[in-house]
């Protein structure tokens, strides 16, 4: 990619011109696709269970959302000609480095199958890739640039996100600039986690985890997250491209807004003012009054704090039209992908949108007189939004906000 | 001030800093809350550096977004959570607080009150010491779309020769 005009200010209204999704792609706990991925979140059917994928022995909390089968090996022909040191003797990488990059395949192969994509169309392709930090970041990516370029003609992997929890958000809201800009006609975001022994044993140290096993977001009695995996895919494609194509438009990114709280390495800040700010951002650019807004799948992790800081946000955003506006986080029924985990969600809303059906907030006990939201708590609730939020936030205080259209 | 031989994308480098550089070989003084590495006091000292070189002193104003751009990540802190998962192992809570490399940001943002953006990548390509050319592309990109009037990019490498990082500070070139 080449430059850009720089220096434009705060955002103008996109107006109708915001990019479509034309191909979405998921493995999560609730299966494979996202038919299946929609009926779990709208029925509120919680994919937690004991994990079994390594040794939990000692940890306060056992529980997590794990892929129903096992992850998927990368097909030996999407896997780059050194890869046998992935797992040969004497290595330090992970063993998950490969099944990492298979699970991303699969659901980039999802998600350009529903687009129609050709090995032409694909040639130019930008593949953003949001990854967790660690030895094995490359060598995942490095995978997935080999499969993407073996399957789709794509140049490769174009850049890597590791900024934690708003890591696929900000290549969606890149994807979406690089796109509404002219840039490129269509762009591709992947992103996976894949549940592993080391951040599950520092998440459960950090207290993080809920101890009764259960994700419970802005409910009374909550006490934490649980985390889950996940691989999505989505294909941003300018409309008139798509249209050329005869692509279906499955939704509209209307808008996009990012943020940061200013106030803690980790905390958030506890009146919600970043995420406000960038959910103020996204309806900025779609040209958006807040009440035209008819559900936000929210961040909601299951924490004490973070709960009621992205509740004030809400509030401080909408006033009194939150006491109508649905809410729910969907983090209750697939728990928290991470890195991966705004683009999971991002999906969901996608489906909510094409199926009518609104997620529930699943493990919900009771009201919290500090949260204070139109929670979605049975379902499936039918609705038809005409603008939808995903919002995400992450360490650092970071947050960002992905408004999305009915295609 | 020395501008860098880098293909800035038309960006105006407002300031930068490195480190090591001349009086400064040893290492970055420690960073409260982080421990296990010494990635997060580097990018913290050199972030600093290069905001205290146009600002003087904090808060900086505007919109300024942070972007960490590592294609060696946080190697001993992930090393150390690798390790955190053997059996029978003790481990510390504070290894959560920095188990994503945004975390350092937090507190860079926090400290000069940054409210834009916060950005990592890991490039796959870096030269120790030299901001890389995707990070000037992502911050093109970031100013172009319109969510914060400035970028501190901060690159940071752990390499068996010693950690290196060097940070600038962006603007469009009218901003």
């Amino acid at each position: 990619m080449s430059g850009l005009a720089t220096g434009a200010g705060p955002p103008g209204p996109l107006g109708r011109a915001g990019p479509v999704v034309t191909g979405v792609g998921v493995l999560s706990a609730a299966g494979r696709g996202l038919t299946a991925l929609t009926a779990a979140a709208v029925h509120g059917k919680a994919a937690f269970g004991p994990v079994t994928r390594f040794d939990v022995t000692g940890r306060r909390t056992t529980r997590a959302a794990l892929l129903p089968d096992a992850p998927p090996d990368a097909p030996p022909d999407a896997l780059p000609a050194d890869t046998a040191r992935l797992d040969g003797p004497g290595t330090a990488l992970p063993a998950r480095t490969v099944p990492a990059a298979g699970a991303a395949l699969d659901a980039i192969g999802q998600a350009c199958r529903q687009a129609g994509l050709t090995t032409a169309e694909g040639a130019a392709l930008p593949v953003l890739l949001a990854l967790h930090s660690d030895e094995s970041t490359r060598a995942i990516a490095d995978a997935v640039a080999a499969g993407v370029r073996a399957d789709w003609g794509a140049p490769g992997v174009t850049r890597v996100y590791t900024g934690a929890c708003v890591a696929a958000a900000t290549a969606v809201a890149d994807a979406a600039a690089l796109v509404a800009t002219g840039r490129y006609e269509r762009v591709l975001v992947a992103a996976v986690h894949l549940v592993g022994p080391g951040v599950f044993a520092v998440f459960d140290a950090g207290r993080a985890l809920a101890r009764d096993g259960e994700l419970r977001p802005f409910s009374t009695g909550r006490s934490g997250t649980l985390l889950g995996d996940a691989a999505a895919a989505v294909l941003v494609e300018a409309a008139p491209a798509a249209d050329r194509r005869g692509a279906t438009a499955l939704a509209r990114l209307a808008g996009w807004g990012r943020a940061g709280d200013a106030h803690h390495v980790c905390r958030p800040e506890p009146e919600g003012t970043g995420v406000a700010r960038a959910v103020e951002a996204a309806l900025a650019r779609a040209g958006l009054a807040p009440a035209e807004i008819g559900y936000v799948n929210a961040n909601g992790t299951g924490s004490t704090l973070s709960d009621q800081a992205e509740a004030r946000a809400l509030r401080r955003v909408f006033g009194p039209y939150t006491d109508r506006l649905p809410v729910s986080s969907s983090k209750s029924v697939h728990g928290h992908a991470l890195e991966a985990s705004a683009l999971l969600e991002l999906a969901v809303t996608i489906g909510a949108l094409e199926s009518g059906l609104l997620p529930v907030n699943a493990g919900w006990l009771g009201p919290d007189p500090d949260v204070g939201l139109d929670l979605v708590l049975d379902g499936p609730r039918a609705a038809r939004p005409a603008y939808a939020l995903s919002l995400n936030s992450a360490f650092g205080g970071a947050n960002t906000a992905l408004l999305l259209a009915p295609g | 001030m020395t501008i860098p031989a880098d293909d800035t994308h038309g960006l105006r480098v407002l300031a930068e800093a490195r480190r090591p550089a001349p009086g400064l070989d040893g290492p970055p003084p420690p960073l409260p809350g982080f421990a296990a590495s010494g990635f997060n006091p580097l990018v913290a000292d050199t972030a600093d550096r290069c905001l205290r070189a146009l600002h003087g002193a904090p808060p900086a104003p505007g919109r300024t977004a942070l972007l960490l751009a590592s294609a060696s990540g946080d190697l001993d802190t992930a090393r150390a959570i690798e390790q955190s998962a053997e059996p029978g192992r003790r481990t510390g809570p504070l290894l959560f607080f920095q188990s994503n490399p945004n975390a350092v940001l937090g507190h860079i943002a926090a400290r000069w009150g940054l409210t834009g953006p916060v950005v990592a990548i890991s490039p796959a390509r870096a030269e120790p010491g030299r901001v890389p050319p995707d990070a000037y592309e992502l911050a093109a990109l970031l100013l172009a779309d319109g969510d914060a009037d400035r970028v501190l990019v901060v690159a940071a490498e752990q390499t068996p020769d010693g950690d290196r990082a060097a940070a600038v500070l962006l603007a469009g070139p009218t901003a």
